[in-house]
This record gives structure tokens, C-alpha cells and sequence, in this order.
């Protein structure tokens, strides 16, 4: 008569075992685990050193292709200018001895992003928020914005330069527009995912609607919101550089520009270097912010 | 630790106890679901009735609708057939005179203990002051004192689990249900906190309605058994466990009651 209640005590053992060890050691060993290690092995820096070793090996792999062509000529050196020789410009547009300078530019630049994120990201931060919250927002513009979204923004320089000119405004709507659209969808589907688990407890502790939206709805839905932001600031950066590339009269891609029209691609193989750098930063910078506003998430993130 | 092993100490009523502990009347409750548009009946007229302060577990093979039991009283689910009465009125819709646990603990991990803690306590009308001290209160309660600011990544299973217990009372509920709180964690902290869960019960004079697995945890733990058998869902048998707490495992006369729930389950099994 026992062995029908160890059958159906077997599973539930076997799951509970399984489960609690990995809750119940993490915290407690991992710092002595680390100290440990530590200790017996003198180069405690090593995963640091691994690490700025894996960031620099390919850069300097194209550096040393870079290098060898030039030293060997085999490109012409105005289409393939020497490292040596984009850095002496690069030094030279700094200083101003090129003619052309490049904070100038770069804060032309720097200075329109900023008004294109200032008004894309509380636009896009808002539609995300309706569209994900309410299922009659979804459906009366939910499609017509995911139609507009595959459009991309540069097709629409050439129509709006039109409508808008070549000034500011059409930079900024162009930015505008570039960075709405990711951080809508991306804000969007962050609150339609969030575990039903956690909107349970909420029903269950019977919370206030703006108790419900700040403690639970939107630190739930804020790693997807900053995901969102994160890539709504990258394509501000990458569609301003397009429009001044194709329609400006300053800025960083206007100079890029000028660089080609007068064959020195010293030029505008710095302006390469200096967006890739500053897209770099804003996404570092704000990757860090994020960090720190998710802190509950620990080191596991 | 070993204090709270100390079980056969007389153990009176906390300051966190209120003795309002609520009777439970559930009156020909049915559920069904549709599932791939094809109807599928989890609950048959389902008659329990809870007595105020009572411990009663629920048991049975997966798919009898004992967890369904709990969702429906807690307010989750109102689509049903029959009533449920708590204190003689009609339950609608989640209320904080019903507190649940579930088996997962379901805390938010961007609130620290205490902050998940007080999330109970949003439409209390208790001043700022009295709720700082009846949280503080509910996580010594459970022994969480010490880890207020913690978040809960840094708590083991059991100390996150004892935390969703403390953010279950803080509302001072007259009922507590717990959905295999214990199902999730290791053998040696699972008796562990059965011990605490009878103290926290005895202290805290609530009526807890439990749904376990474990047809020991249920024997240790309840006055009454409820026995559910699958497909559909109904009550095959309630069990009275009539023993003195602290309760003897090896006990001939526990061995007696864990054998006759075990043999009304094996029904279900003998297929």
C-alpha cells in the first residue's frame, strides 16, 4: 500500500532539489569564489587585460592592413592617404590650421542632436507608452505607424527638402523621425510583455493606477524603454550625418562632404573616425546611465 | 535558528495579530474552461466551508483544480458558476481581506523587502508612521530582520519566499492562501519553514487555506485535508486531523493519517 505514495512524492522531490541550491549559493559563494581565485593566481588583472585585448585586436588588425597598403602603395595615396597623414590633418583641423574647423562643426552637429533627441524622445517615449497601454491607440494608428516605419528617413530627404528647405527644421524632423520610430515600437512592446505574474500581484494588492503604473508597469518595462532610447539616440546621430552629408552648410557630414569635393580624403577619413567616436560615446554614456537606474538587476545584467 | 524549532513553546497571539480571522463558504463552485473552443469543466460543485482560524489543506493529482480554487477566491477569476462567501458576503474581485501566496514568490526585483512589503499597504489608511511600524513588524515576523533593504536577487529561495509571506500579512487579512508556497525549495528548508509557517499561524490566529503536493507538509500542518480527485475537479474526501501541534512525524497515529489521504490519492493513480 506505500509504493503508490512514493510515485507521487518522486517528482516533487526531485524538482525541488534541482532548484533551491542555485538560489540558495549564488550570493554567498560568488565573492569568495572571486577572493579565492584571487589569491592564487598573481595576475588578478588578467580578464581586464583579456578584455582590452579583445576590444583592440581588430582595430589594429585594419590599422596593420591600413599601414601596408599605404607603406607599399598600393592605392594611391590621395584615394588612401597614410595613418600618419590623417592624423597630422586630423591635428590640423583641431587646431584650425586646415582652413576649416572641426569643433566648429562638431558642435553644430553635437548642438542639433540634442534639440532632435530633445524632441523625438518625449514623443516617441509617449506613442510607445499609449500604443502599448491601450488596445484603441493600437488600433487606430498602430498600423498606419508601423507603414510609416518602414519607410526609411532618407527617402524622404529629397520630398521634405521641398516642404521644409535645407535648414534646421528638416534636420530635426528628419531626427525626429528617426528616433520615434524604434523607441515607439521598441517602448511599446516592452509594456505589452510584461509577465502577467507581475500585473497579477498588482490586481491581488489591490494597488492605485499610478502606484500600479510606477512601481510595477514601468520599472518592468524600463529595460525595453531604455533599449528603446538607446537605439532612438543612435539613429539621431546616423540620420543627422546623412542629412548633412546630402543637404547642409555645417556640421560634421557637411565637412565629410566638403572633403570629397575638394579629393582630400584625409578629410573625411577623420570625419569617419570622430562619428564613429562620438556614437560610440552616446551609447557608452547612456548604457551607463542604465546601469545605474537598474541597479536592482545586479551584476547578473 | 534553533529557537524557532522551539515549537512546543506556548506561543501567544503577536502584535501583529488582529483576530479577525474570516469564514471561508465556498457553495457549489464549478469552473470551466474553454480550451481550443471545446469546453473543459477544471471544478464540479465544489461545498467547502472553512471555519474561521482553521488550517485546511487542499491535495490532489496535478490538474484537479486545486490551485483554480485558490485563483477563483482570491479574486482573480470571476468567471464562475456558484458562490463564494467570506464572513457570510459574496466575494467580486480581488480584496485585501484575502492575502495569497503564490508558489513562485513573485516580489518585484527592483523593490527592495521592505518596499514590496509596503506595497500592501497602498490603499491602507493607516498614518505614514503606524505603516513603517507594522511592516518592520511583519518582517520580523518572519524572521526577515536585517535584510529590510535587500533586494530580492539577494535572497535565498526560502528568505524570498518568507518575504511574500510578510507582504501576504502586512494587510492583516482574515484569510491567507497559499498556493504551494514550499513547493519550490529544498527538502531540509522546506520542513524548516513549515515549522515557521505553523508558528506564524498560530500567532498570527488567520485562517489559512494552503494547496500542497506533499501529503506529509499536510498532515504536519492542517486540521482538515481536503481531498480533490481530477477530471473534473471535486472533492473526493475531507480528512479531520485530529492530533496536537507540535506534530510527531513518527508518530504511529500520523503514519495513520498520511496512509488513508495516500490511499484516496492512489485512486487517481491505479488506472
Amino acid at each position: 500500500m506505500n509504493s503508490p505514495g512514493l510515485e507521487f512524492k518522486g517528482p516533487s522531490v526531485v524538482l525541488r532539489v534541482r532548484k533551491e541550491p542555485v538560489a540558495e549559493v549564488r550570493p554567498a559563494v560568488t565573492p569568495a569564489l572571486r577572493q579565492r581565485r584571487k589569491s592564487a593566481a598573481p595576475h588578478a588583472s588578467s580578464g581586464r587585460g583579456v578584455r582590452i585585448f579583445q576590444f583592440f585586436l581588430f582595430p589594429l588588425l585594419v590599422l596593420v592592413v591600413w599601414v601596408t597598403v599605404s607603406s607599399l602603395h598600393l592605392l594611391p595615396a590621395n584615394i588612401l592617404p597614410s595613418p600618419l597623414a590623417v592624423l597630422r590633418t586630423g591635428w590640423e583641423l583641431i587646431t584650425g590650421e586646415y582652413g576649416e574647423k572641426l569643433s566648429v562643426h562638431l558642435v553644430t552637429s553635437l548642438w542639433r542632436v540634442a534639440r532632435g533627441a530633445a524632441i523625438g524622445v518625449p514623443i516617441g517615449l509617449a506613442l510607445g507608452l499609449a500604443l502599448g497601454f491601450s488596445p484603441t491607440v493600437e488600433s487606430w494608428i498602430g498600423p498606419l505607424f508601423r507603414t510609416i516605419a518602414q519607410i526609411p528617413s532618407i527617402a524622404l530627404i529629397p520630398l521634405l527638402m521641398m516642404v521644409l528647405g535645407i535648414d534646421d527644421k528638416l534636420k530635426l524632423f528628419i531626427m525626429a523621425k528617426a528616433c520615434v520610430i524604434p523607441l515607439t515600437l521598441v517602448t511599446a512592446d516592452g509594456i505589452r510583455n510584461i509577465p502577467k505574474t507581475y500585473l497579477e500581484v498588482g490586481r491581488v494588492l489591490r494597488l492605485r493606477r499610478w502606484t500600479l503604473l510606477g512601481k510595477v508597469v514601468l520599472p518592468a518595462a524600463l529595460p525595453s524603454i531604455f533599449t528603446g532610447i538607446r537605439q532612438g539616440v543612435a539613429h539621431v546621430w546616423v540620420s543627422l550625418v546623412a542629412v548633412e552629408v546630402l543637404a547642409s552648410s555645417e556640421g560634421i557630414g557637411y565637412l565629410m562632404t566638403w572633403g570629397r569635393l575638394i579629393f582630400q580624403l584625409d578629410v573625411v577619413l577623420v570625419c569617419v573616425g570622430v562619428i564613429g567616436l562620438i556614437g560610440f560615446v552616446l551609447d557608452f554614456g547612456l548604457r551607463r546611465f542604465e546601469e545605474h537606474l537598474l541597479r536592482w538587476k545586479g551584476e547578473a545584467s | 535558528m534553533s529557537s524557532a524549532f522551539d515549537i512546543s513553546e506556548e506561543i501567544r497571539p503577536s502584535q501583529t495579530a488582529r483576530g479577525n480571522a474570516g469564514a471561508l463558504d465556498l457553495r457549489k463552485v464549478s469552473k470551466t474552461y474553454q480550451v481550443n473552443k471545446q469546453p473543459l469543466q477544471v471544478l464540479q460543485d465544489i461545498d467547502l466551508v472553512v471555519k474561521p482560524g482553521e488550517f485546511v489543506t487542499l491535495v490532489g493529482a496535478s490538474g484537479c483544480g486545486k490551485s483554480t480554487v485558490l485563483r477563483l477566491v482570491v479574486g482573480l477569476d470571476s468567471d464562475y458558476e456558484g458562490e463564494i462567501l467570506l464572513d457570510g458576503s459574496l466575494v467580486t474581485g480581488p480584496g485585501l481581506e484575502r492575502s495569497i501566496v503564490f508558489q513562485e514568490h513573485r516580489l518585484l526585483p527592483w523593490l527592495t523587502v521592505e518596499q514590496n512589503v509596503a506595497l500592501s499597504l497602498d490603499t491602507d489608511q493607516r498614518t505614514p508612521v503606524e505603516k513603517v511600524q507594522t511592516i518592520s513588524d511583519h518582517i520580523g515576523l518572519v524572521g526577515l530582520r536585517g535584510f529590510e533593504k535587500a533586494y530580492p536577487r539577494q535572497l535565498s529561495g526560502g528568505m524570498a519566499q518568507r518575504a511574500a509571506i510578510a507582504r501576504a500579512l502586512v494587510s492583516q487579512p482574515e484569510i491567507l492562501l497559499l498556493d504551494e508556497p514550499l513547493g519550490a525549495l529544498d527538502s531540509l528548508t522546506r520542513s524548516y519553514l513549515q515549522l515557521e509557517l505553523l508558528r506564524i499561524w498560530r500567532q498570527e490566529q488567520v485562517t489559512v487555506v494552503m494547496v500542497t503536493h506533499d501529503v506529509e507538509e499536510a498532515v504536519f500542518l492542517s486540521d482538515k485535508i481536503v481531498i480533490m480527485t481530477p477530471r473534473p475537479g471535486r472533492i473526493r474526501k475531507i480528512v479531520t486531523v485530529d492530533l496536537p501541534h507540535p506534530r510527531d512525524r513518527v508518530d504511529p497515529a500520523f503514519g495513520a493519517y498520511r496512509k488513508e489521504v495516500l490511499e484516496y490519492l492512489a485512486e487517481d493513480y491505479s488506472i
